[in-house]
């Protein structure tokens, strides 16, 4: 058994009397693809949420850090220094600068140092001008570049933060529901380019549409949730016959 | 948080801003001290219009907090009556003898029963210390203050209740005698400024041209600041500041760093306030002052550098002449005239033209054009370098 | 006072017989003279007896006496203004002369046995030239006998309150002569307060005596007693004691030094409790209109503190409306408000009309402020916050303009005006008052909003805005009237501070912040923790006032700013609050929300 990147070990989560999360015991391996599914309410954002630092876990342990890297424990660190330590987060609603323009987004976004005076001095060099060439390209947005991101599309701003996820260039992605809001050609080009990444970087995506889910989990797990806990956990067939899956999903549609 | 237009200068606007800064800098730090020693502008106006350049240092350190980080700090009038506060007893230390009571030490202490010095005031007869203490004081505060803000994470209205707790309880000290220092009344009479004689116009004009010079200086740094990634992060704060936090900056330290900043510009508006208008007392440092502030800024245009200027040079004429005109009715114009910028006019006075152009534009049968919405390729480009 | 002991005892040694006799005289006397109106027939006989003896007899007999009119006309027959008026029958009647003189030089008579006017055989009030009558005579003997009557006739007054004043008084000179008459009066006084002070008066003047028993007896009544007002006379009898080497007398004082300072402490422990709770519960009222509007609605109302100051000016006006009327300058024009000219009671009633005027004007111009302004900026909260100081100006100055810049008399009406004493902890009943009605307030409240339909749609409105307007709710409408409420509490709050502080133009300027503070630790859209808030931040204030100074010597070991702290710290009111405020931001690092967190999973 390979040393887990991120481990998630028996964490519960209260908010006035409600068990967001209970007892969530999760690992994530390097270079892997995860897809977490449960119907609504079942606790993937509070999930994200502490891993990101945006909560504290009430109880149980948070660990980031591989077989080679010391390990960091999660739960007493803020946003930011989860960041820095390579975990990025993409959000359900698409939160991008809406005053500042697509390219602006980017920069802010790109890997570097984040200090007071890294920012006051700071100086794109040509590489770095290059990659984020790439990115514009890789997400579509190279000819609206001047644009204020507060006007593009639902779905394009979908992949700008995709974009400014990109250029942080996390060994961690969590990602919210990326497909809301995309066209069927969208969604299916967001899969391709998750699984691209998969591999160099490891994965987590939450996702409702079965139909992505199915495309992008084609190898890895999948991790269904349940009342804030972990249902089960196999392949997308495994997962899909599940009996008590079935009956948590019962009427709700999409197989 | 905040819906406003972007900070970013199209092409064409940064130029006529620069050209009209070229100008009013020409203006202010050559044209009105000359024509001032020729007898053409009184000593009177060029004292106002020194007031009024405070006053704008003021304003800029309400935007650099407000329209650019979207923090609306409520305790900007406390830094800058600090900072006159401290200048103000290094003045009052060179009176020397020449008081009422003609004592050595200031008149309201001798009226308060002391025969000597209170310790903390002795090290204000320098006038490096004063000087260091008017800008530490404040930014010490501010650091203080804000480190404990920022990292308990209160925003928005918030910050702007506690900043204004602040303020206020800052000034009930300063109204008491046993603060000593000065009580209700403050400092004023003084009558030497490093040995020159503050009464005499050579003098005004002198503290005239540095206070424009240091608002340049502040204007041109803050223009500097605003095209780096520093001033992208700030401009981000105040649009998404979660998103900032979950982009790996720290935001509590970047909007510390701006707070003190912008208390330091404050104080040094307060330093040069004090000499050129002769009297510091605690009403300069009442949130309402620090309020008026806001107004000042929002009147001119907040989240643009030129507004707050614009803006506190334009209230504070119309507060010179609408005091002496109706004195009754001046406040009822300025909370009055401050509903209606905050309904009608968000952009102030700096929007005025781009609206205009706009109505313009809809008026008129068009041509049909597209307009592509962009934002400046040279305010990215700044970022790049 | 201690001036004239010698000449009493002189009196003593000199006439010893014809005194006993009279005090044996006065003793009958005051038997048979108890009903109401005696002690004017007395001085009428007294008068008009013509030998000198049984005269002092009589007038002496008065000691004691609870008739007010007792010290007036004794007083009156030193001035000379008492004469003997005879009248067509050839009867004497003793008059006392008062009023002015008109031109004939004539003055109004009183008859000095019944207090009536005298009239002549047809009815009709006669007016009498002094210089016409034989004024009533009387010479030293008499004088002192008058004074010594004075004297007591205080302690004697019918009102226990005055009774109580003038034993102190007699207490603190502490003259050994007043004994006998405080121990007489000790022995048919009822009012449990005016025995008390009887008591301690005896054991203060006792305190005097030349024997050690009676020091020591005495001392020990002032231990039981924890007679607070004592101390400093205590203090000189420790350094008498100390200096003439009397040390079991100087060990009993400092005993019962130490007993009244206990009594002491836990009467300013429970002075602060009672203030505490009276600061509190202002708090409590002026936070709570903004708890409402910032606290449910999410705006940063700056006219708050106007809103109150609405509620002031209203109950102003209502108490002028059953007053005499008020001219009120009106940008220009000066509007009439003509008044009900009530007095006694229904005038006194004028402030149960204030309180619900005051909540409907305030309420009223909240509503006005809402559709007029802040209904625009619901998303815009910064906004709300600077466009609602712009009308805090523009009320600011109108109350200027038209109550001027002054501030208003409101006059507290008698059953708010006085205090109770409770084991020497004055409580006001303005203050109690106000506890009261803070606590009936919040029930108020959470009955509105948990009880009401009303209260319901607040709730609905104020969780999710859009989803409410969804099902049907009117949002607009809703938002108005939940306005109006927080507004029309502000106006209630004006309305106590009106009983409690001055109304002026900037009232509201000087609660604002400290109710913003108070919403603000409470935890905002929660008004259990407003209360909680409110009365924690009341007590602080007061304890850090009233202790304060009690600490302030121990500041002074800063270096530098040593000295400059501890003037601060004497300053116990503004450093006390200063350090309430420093406190609410130190507490903000440990609850970023206030006490009470109403959590929500949204994102941003």
């Amino acid at each position: 058994m390979p040393h887990p990147l991120l481990s998630v070990e028996d964490v519960s989560k209260t908010y006035d009397g409600f068990k967001a999360i209970s007892n969530l015991t999760f690992y994530l391996y390097e270079g892997e693809l995860r897809t977490v599914i449960g119907p609504n309410g079942a606790g993937k954002s509070t999930f994200f949420d502490l891993i990101t630092g945006r909560a504290q876990p009430d109880k149980g342990k948070i660990d980031f850090g591989s077989a080679t890297a010391r390990s960091h424990d999660l739960t007493s660190l803020s946003e930011y220094e989860i960041n820095r330590l390579g975990i990025g987060r993409k959000f359900q609603t698409p939160s991008v600068y809406s005053e500042h323009s697509v390219w602006e987004n980017l920069v802010l976004s790109l890997r570097g140092p984040r200090g007071i005076f890294a920012s006051l001095f700071h100086r794109l060099s040509s590489t770095e001008r290059d990659r984020l060439d790439d990115l514009l390209k890789l997400i579509r947005l190279d000819a609206k570049r001047e644009w204020k991101a507060g006007l593009l599309a639902h779905g394009e701003k979908q992949w700008l933060e995709i974009g400014m996820l990109l250029a942080q260039d996390p060994k961690v992605l969590l990602v919210d529901e990326p497909a809301a809001g995309m066209t069927d050609e969208e969604t299916h080009r967001t899969g391709e380019l998750l699984l691209s990444l998969a591999g160099r970087h490891s994965l987590i995506v939450v996702e409702h549409d079965m139909t992505f889910v199915r495309q992008i989990a084609r190898e890895g797990q999948v991790t269904v949730l349940h009342q804030g806990s972990v249902l089960c956990e196999g392949k997308f067939d495994e997962v899909q016959s599940n009996p008590k899956v079935r009956e948590v999903y019962l009427g709700r549609g999409k197989q | 948080m905040t819906t406003l237009a972007p900070p970013h200068l199209s092409p064409t606007r940064r130029r006529i801003e620069f050209i009209v800064v070229a100008i009013f800098a020409f203006l202010a730090l050559v044209v009105f001290p000359l024509l001032n020693s020729a007898g053409v502008i009184s000593h009177f106006t060029l004292n106002l219009w020194g007031k009024y350049l405070c006053y704008a240092l003021l304003a800029i350190s309400v935007d650099l907090l407000w329209g650019y980080t979207g923090l609306l700090s409520l305790g900007q009038a406390l830094f800058f009556a600090l900072g006159g506060y401290m200048h103000g007893m290094y003045l009052m230390r060179m009176i020397g003898d020449l008081g009422q009571h003609r004592k050595p030490i200031p008149d309201f202490l001798v009226f308060l029963g002391w025969t000597e010095l209170p310790d903390f005031w002795k090290p204000f007869s320098n006038f490096p210390f004063a000087l260091t203490m008017a800008f530490l004081l404040p930014g010490l505060i501010a650091y203080v203050f804000g480190f404990l803000a920022f990292r308990s994470r209160i925003k928005g209205v918030y910050f702007s209740i506690l900043t204004q707790a602040l303020t206020y309880g800052t000034s009930l000290m300063f109204f008491r005698n046993n603060l000593l220092m000065g009580g209700n009344n403050g400092f004023t009479d003084f009558k030497f400024l490093l040995g020159y004689d503050l009464l005499a116009p050579a003098t005004q004009r002198g503290l005239f041209m540095a206070t424009a010079a240091t608002l340049l200086a502040v204007y041109v740094g803050c223009r500097w600041l605003s095209g780096t990634k520093f001033g992208l992060v700030q401009r981000a704060i105040r649009d998404g500041e979660n998103r900032v936090l979950f982009s790996g900056y720290s935001t509590p330290q970047y909007k510390l760093f701006i707070f003190v900043v912008a208390a330091a510009i404050a104080a040094a508006g307060g330093v040069l306030y004090v000499p050129q208008v002769g009297i510091i007392n605690p009403s300069e440092m009442t949130p309402d002052k620090s309020l008026e502030a806001v107004v000042w800024c929002a009147v001119g245009g907040r989240g643009t550098l030129v507004g707050p200027i614009l803006g506190a040079i334009s209230i504070n004429a119309l507060k010179s002449y609408a005091t002496r005109a109706f004195p009754d009715l001046w406040l009822l114009i300025l909370g009055g005239l401050f509903i209606v910028m905050v309904l009608f006019l968000p952009g102030g006075l700096v929007s005025i033209p781009a609206r205009a152009k706009a109505m313009w534009l809809k008026i008129r049968p068009a041509r049909p054009r597209l307009e592509l919405p962009t934002t400046t390729p040279t305010a990215s480009a700044a970022a790049e370098r | 006072m201690i001036g004239r002991v010698p000449a009493f005892r002189a009196v003593v040694l000199v006439k010893p017989l014809p005194s006993v006799l009279g005090f044996l005289f006065s003793a009958w006397l005051a038997c048979s003279a108890i009903a109401a109106g005696a002690a004017r027939l007395t001085i009428a006989k007294a008068i008009l007896t013509e030998d000198d003896t049984p005269k002092r007899a009589l007038v002496a007999g008065l000691a004691g006496e609870g008739d007010e009119d007792v010290p007036a006309l004794l007083a009156a027959w030193r001035s000379d203004q008492l004469f003997i008026h005879a009248a067509a029958d050839g009867a004497k009647v003793p008059v006392q002369l008062i009023g002015p003189k008109d031109a004939a030089e004539a003055q109004e008579a009183l008859r000095v046995d019944t207090g009536e006017p005298l009239r002549d055989a047809s009815g009709k009030p006669l007016r009498l030239v002094a210089a016409d009558l034989t004024a009533v005579e009387h010479d030293a003997a008499l004088r002192r006998a008058m004074k010594s009557v004075l004297d007591v006739a205080e302690i004697a007054a019918r009102d226990p309150a005055k009774r109580r004043q003038a034993i102190q008084a007699i207490g603190f000179a502490q003259n050994a002569d007043k004994l006998p008459a405080l121990e007489a009066r000790l022995a048919i006084e009822r009012e449990p307060k005016v025995r008390l002070a009887l008591r301690e008066a005896l054991a203060v003047i006792r305190l005097k005596d030349s024997s050690d028993d009676a020091k020591l007896a005495a001392l020990r009544e002032l231990r039981e007693l924890e007679a607070l007002s004592s101390y400093d006379l205590i203090q000189a009898a420790l350094k008498n004691a100390g200096a003439a080497g009397q040390k079991e007398i100087a060990a009993a004082c400092r005993a019962t030094l130490a007993a009244i300072d206990r009594h002491r402490s836990s009467v300013d422990f429970f002075g602060t409790l009672f203030r505490s709770a009276s600061l509190g519960s202002i708090l409590l009222i002026v936070a709570l209109g903004l708890a409402i509007t910032f606290g449910l609605m999410g705006v940063i109302n700056m006219a708050h503190g106007e809103m109150i100051a609405v509620g002031a000016y209203t109950t102003y006006l209502t108490q002028s409306v059953f007053g005499g009327g008020v001219t009120i300058p009106c940008f220009g024009l000066s509007l009439a408000i003509p008044g009900m000219h009530l007095g006694g009671w229904v005038y006194q009633a004028y402030f149960l009309a204030a309180i619900p005027a005051s909540f409907l004007a305030a309420a009223l111009v909240g509503i006005g402020l809402e559709r007029g302004i802040i209904r625009f900026l619901y998303r815009r909260p910064l906004e709300s916050l600077l466009a609602t100081w712009g009308v805090s100006l523009l009320l600011q100055q109108t109350f200027r303009l038209t109550f001027g810049a002054n501030n208003v008399q409101v006059s507290s009406p008698a059953y708010l005006s006085g205090n109770w004493t409770v084991n020497d902890i004055i409580l006001g009943w303005n203050r109690v008052f106000v506890i009261g009605f803070a606590l009936l307030i919040v029930f108020g409240v959470w009955l509105v909003l948990t009880r009401t339909p009303l209260g319901l749609l607040i709730r609905a409105v104020m969780q999710n805005r859009t989803m409410a307007a969804c099902m049907g709710v009117r949002t607009e409408r809703v938002n108005m009237l939940t306005f109006g409420l927080g507004s029309g509490l502000a106006g209630l709050a004006g309305a106590f501070l009106s009983q409690i502080g001055n109304v002026g133009p900037s009232l509201g300027q000087s609660y604002i912040v400290d109710a913003f503070m108070t919403v603000v630790v409470g935890g905002v859209g929660n008004l259990m923790g407003t209360v909680i808030s409110a009365f924690g931040i009341g007590g602080l204030d007061q304890v850090l006032q009233q202790y304060l100074p009690t600490w302030a010597p121990g500041l002074a070991g800063f270096p530098l700013i040593g000295s400059f702290l501890q003037n601060l710290a004497q300053d116990s009111s503004v450093f006390g609050k200063i350090l309430v405020l420093a406190l609410i931001v130190l507490f903000l690092q440990w609850r970023p929300a206030g006490l009470f967190v109403t959590r929500s999973r949204s994102l941003d």
